[in-house]
């Protein structure tokens, strides 16, 4: 019961995030957007043809009453038609984001159980070479861009001048071996790029809580290492671990996605925002960053709570 | 008197703690030396920096390394070599045999677990309790460092302790395995005075109760004077003077202890015209002087002061050690004041 | 005038210390000798010394490397070696203008927003970076590349107005703490200005943030150009390693790799190479990093 009061309360002041979101957003994208009236149109249009187009599309109507329908479609999830292919948006998005659940959750999973798990071994092996080989490895990956791995990657796994073991690129998925196969190149490419920079951040949390006073209480009262790490420093390292993991899941739908969709013929929301951005097709990036607005208010009510199980001295109010 | 002819149960001979600094190398204790017996309280005494707080980390193997290492000297615990003892036979005697309590009692438990959760691991290890015996124990000492209705407040988190509530928790924390040796380190600096005076009165009851010393570590000569029988008075990482409180007290031998003793605020008879204090400041650690380290501050220092280092050696007809080349003269116990 | 005095004082001895410490960390001054490198290279090609061919079509098709060609000519002819130094140039341009821009907005909003914590002024700026934060990167990107009709700092800008946020958040954390202490209450108590405190006796304290923050952002918008100008949505005119991925991810297919390695292996120098030398500056600079 205080759960779900706070909840309703939290969605609530999440309300200003949204409006922030989709107003300067709306702006950018819609206002001052690409104007596609003359797309529509045929050659020599006549002024009742670009009149009857241009209020087909709301251009004629005032940028209050256009933002506020902006809000009546994220209110109620309708966003209308794709400008491009004439699909319904709903129906593009519940087609793609499963697409995109299944390319990037496995590398998600693993680039922060991976990153976590070497941070510990780092974090244990504080100042030692172990630590200063992991640490030296997570530099050298965090400087190299990601789109030059998954090229790499793509060389290497998957074409003819590597070891071809997987499609080059593509999603046709029939069983579960397909899946693995497709999702392979893809999954190595984003664990790789995310291990250093997980890898640093986790080490840093756990060598910080290290250096806590109840650590070296633990440590007096015989607390053997193992111990002190899975169960002391991990719990209290918690938090900021939930922070980023939670608050990236919402940037690695849409934009992690992105790059890696669209080089691989994934037909994901990535490819879908990146072709809508290409192509200019407003109904689509609208309902993408109101999603998206809309997901960073549930990452934020999920670490609280989760916040809330994990440290006694967080209270939900 | 008879006691000296006992086997200490901790003696510390020649340390020397080095730590690794950006600047250069620091000697945090250099060639230290003294005995603790069992039953008995000890303070060890001086200002911040004076090496005490190490001393006390390096009994339990605590400092930490790197920067922290132990370069010389020998720690015995009941006749056991502790300096360089395989980490897991080192386990065995944290918390068990000799357990520490700290001065910050808001950040040493650990915020996320209960006191419970974390006293009865403490338990469960050294003792091999089931988790049920563990809880029953732990309350049964929670009740016996003065906490009110401890089957209720064992499943409280820190945070909804008060400060001096959380220090009988580490107390009883310390003492759950009956330990031989408790060290507090700084006990009482972070609390209030009067709850300061009542965890005191808690540690020196439970002492006699569980028949173990004390090392008490504090910069504060009051607490001293309160609770131990003697008090071993350091600077700059050596030992000045080791003395009983009695003797300490009416007459200080070196000429730093007697400049602490004099500093403290007392009511006196006749108001002064100011508050008798130590001229000069601490040497540099990094810098220290040749001779003896407090020559530089010392009324009766000369030249010989600042050339030799002068030895801990024994002090009158007593048990009693003080460094110096010009002590103030020994006053016999019942003569003075 | 006792502030003042002290807080000078504090500044000193803060930079010798970390001048001293980073001149004593190896790697740090091979990173930094590295980036130097660049950053030469780089002024070379901006004075027109450097790679003026690098648009010329003057060899054949992928031709191999040769001493004319050091990394062999790309799909119509023009000389790989040249365009991957030209691009040096390019990414030291976008670097340097995002992150000294976005470092200083950042640095200025950061310590109003902290000077102000629990106003609504507080309020309304942490908002503006939460919802910056939110608006997915490329989305934001193309948007203003679109609103800005195409302009080349379309892209200069909108990484500067997202970037901003991760300064700002810091120097807010760092003035809350800094507004409390003595010297800034005292500089309060004899009339310093608000503004005054603000400019000239908080935000100076975080320029060792603020020094660190911005190489930690001149290579996030390094990375970024590439991946922008690959997409389409970055560098228009000109060259830099993301445009000659893009021209070689065609290339590789056919099993042609030089414009491709020429680029990933000059930028991830750079990259590397500044990486390091961020995190010294940080061991140096930063006392609140534990290692």
């Amino acid at each position: 019961m205080e759960i779900l009061q706070y909840s309703i309360r939290k969605l609530f002041s999440g309300i200003p995030l949204i409006l922030g979101v989709t107003l300067i957003s709306f702006v950018l994208m819609v206002y001052f957007g690409p104007d596609k009236t003359y797309e529509l149109l045929g050659k020599n249009p006549t002024p009742e043809e670009i009149a009857e187009v241009r209020s087909q599309l709301g251009y004629d109507q005032p940028f209050v009453v256009r933002y506020v329908d902006y809000l009546r479609e994220l209110a109620t999830l309708d966003f209308g038609n794709s400008d491009s292919t004439g699909e319904r948006v709903d129906a593009l998005l519940a087609r793609t984001i499963p697409v995109s659940l299944a390319l990037t959750a496995p590398g998600f999973v693993l680039g922060n159980a991976l990153g976590i798990l070497l941070a510990l071994f780092a974090a244990y092996y504080r100042s030692t070479w172990v630590d200063k080989t992991i640490m030296a490895s997570a530099v050298i990956g965090m400087s190299i861009s990601f789109l030059i791995v998954i090229i790499a990657f793509q060389i290497i796994f998957a074409s003819s001048y590597g070891l071809g073991w997987f499609p080059v690129r593509g999603w046709s998925i029939g069983s579960i071996g397909d899946y693995f196969s497709y999702v392979a190149v893809p999954t190595m490419a984003t664990v790789f790029v995310a291990l250093g920079y997980n890898t640093r951040f986790y080490r840093s949390v756990l060598v910080e809580e290290m250096t806590r006073d109840h650590v070296r209480t633990a440590k007096a009262f015989g607390v053997p290492p193992s111990k002190l790490f899975y169960k002391n420093i991990l719990k209290n390292s918690l938090i900021p671990i939930i922070t980023r993991i939670v608050f990236s899941i919402p940037l690695v739908i849409i934009s992690g996605s992105l790059l890696i969709e669209s080089y691989f013929g994934i037909p994901g929301v990535g490819k879908i925002t990146y072709d809508a951005i290409i192509s200019g097709d407003q109904p689509v990036l609208k309902a993408v960053v109101g999603l998206t607005a809309i997901l960073f208010v549930l990452a934020q009510l999920l670490t609280d709570i989760m916040y809330r199980a994990v440290d006694p001295r967080i209270t939900l109010k | 008197m008879a006691e000296d002819k006992k086997p200490p149960l901790l003696s510390v001979q020649n340390l020397i703690i080095e730590f690794a600094t950006e600047n250069g190398v620091v000697r945090a204790t250099d060639n230290i030396s003294f005995d603790i017996f069992a039953n008995e309280t000890v303070g060890i005494v001086g200002e911040s920096g004076c090496g005490k707080t190490v001393t006390g980390l390096s009994i339990l193997g605590l400092i930490p390394s790197p920067p922290g290492r132990i370069v010389g000297g020998s720690i015995t615990f009941m006749g056991r070599e502790l300096v360089g003892l395989p980490e897991e036979e080192m386990r065995k005697i944290r918390g068990c045999h000799i357990s520490m309590i700290f001065q910050e009692p808001m950040t040493a438990l650990n915020p996320v677990f209960s006191i419970g959760n974390q006293m009865t691991d403490v338990l469960i290890r050294h003792h091999g309790l089931t988790r049920r015996q563990a809880r029953d124990s732990a309350i049964e000492m929670l009740a016996k460092v003065g906490i009110p209705a401890p089957a209720k407040r064992i499943d409280e988190y820190p945070h909804q302790l008060s400060g001096g509530m959380r220090q009988r928790v580490m107390i009883a924390m310390a003492l759950s395995c009956d330990p031989k040796l408790l060290i507090a380190d700084e006990p009482t600096t972070a609390l209030d005075v009067t709850t300061q005076a009542q965890v005191l009165e808690q540690i020196s009851k439970l002492q006699a109760e569980f028949h173990m010393a004390v090392v008490l570590i504090t910069h504060d000569l009051g607490v001293v004077a309160e609770t131990c029988r003697r008090a071993i008075v350091m600077y700059c990482g050596r030992i000045v003077e080791n003395a009983s409180i009695e003797h300490l007290f009416a007459s200080p031998r070196h000429p730093y202890a007697k400049g602490l003793l004099d500093s403290i605020p007392q009511i006196r008879s006749q108001r002064l015209e100011e508050l008798p204090i130590i001229p000069g400041r601490v040497p540099d650690l990094l810098q220290l002087p040749p001779g003896c380290r407090f020559a530089d501050r010392c009324p009766r220092a000369d030249g010989l002061c600042s050339e030799q280092i002068p030895k801990l050696a024994p002090s009158g007809t007593h048990a009693d050690r003080v460094a110096c080349h010009h002590p103030y003269p020994a006053v016999q116990a019942g003569s003075a004041s | 005038m006792n502030t003042v005095a002290i807080t000078t004082v504090r500044r000193e001895s803060l930079w010798s210390k970390a001048f001293y410490k980073f001149s004593r960390d190896r790697t740090g001054m091979i990173s930094l000798v590295f980036v130097l490198f660049y950053m030469l290279i780089a002024f070379g090609v901006t004075l027109g010394w450097l790679a003026t061919d690098w648009s010329d079509v003057q060899g054949g098709k992928w031709e191999g490397m040769s001493t004319t060609y050091w990394f062999g000519t790309n799909m119509i002819g023009q000389d790989i070696f040249s365009r991957a130094i030209y691009s040096t140039k390019t990414a030291f341009e976008v670097g340097l203008v995002v992150a000294l821009i976005a470092t200083a907005v950042g640095a200025v909003i950061g310590a109003i927003s902290g000077f102000f914590s629990g106003t609504w002024i507080d309020e309304v700026l942490l908002w503006l970076m939460g919802v910056l934060d939110s608006i997915p990167f490329y989305l934001f990107v193309a948007a203003i590349v679109f609103a800005m009709q195409e302009s080349p700092y379309a892209m200069h800008v909108a990484m500067i107005s997202t970037f901003w946020t991760g300064s700002s958040r810091l120097v807010r954390g760092e003035v809350i703490k800094l507004r409390g202490l003595e010297y800034v209450e005292a500089a309060h108590a004899i009339g310093v200005s608000e503004l005054g405190i603000i400019f000239r006796h908080i935000l100076p304290n975080t320029t060792h943030i603020l020094l660190v923050q911005a190489t930690i952002t001149f290579v996030a918008a390094i990375k970024s150009e590439v991946i922008l100008s690959f997409l389409g949505l970055g560098v228009k005119d000109g060259m830099s390693w993301g445009l000659m991925i893009a021209e070689s991810s065609q290339e590789v297919m056919a099993g042609f790799f030089n414009n491709f390695l020429a680029a990933s292996v000059l930028m991830f120098g750079l990259v590397m190479a500044f990486n390091m030398f961020s995190d010294a500056l940080q061991d140096a600079l930063d006392p609140r990093k534990v290692s």
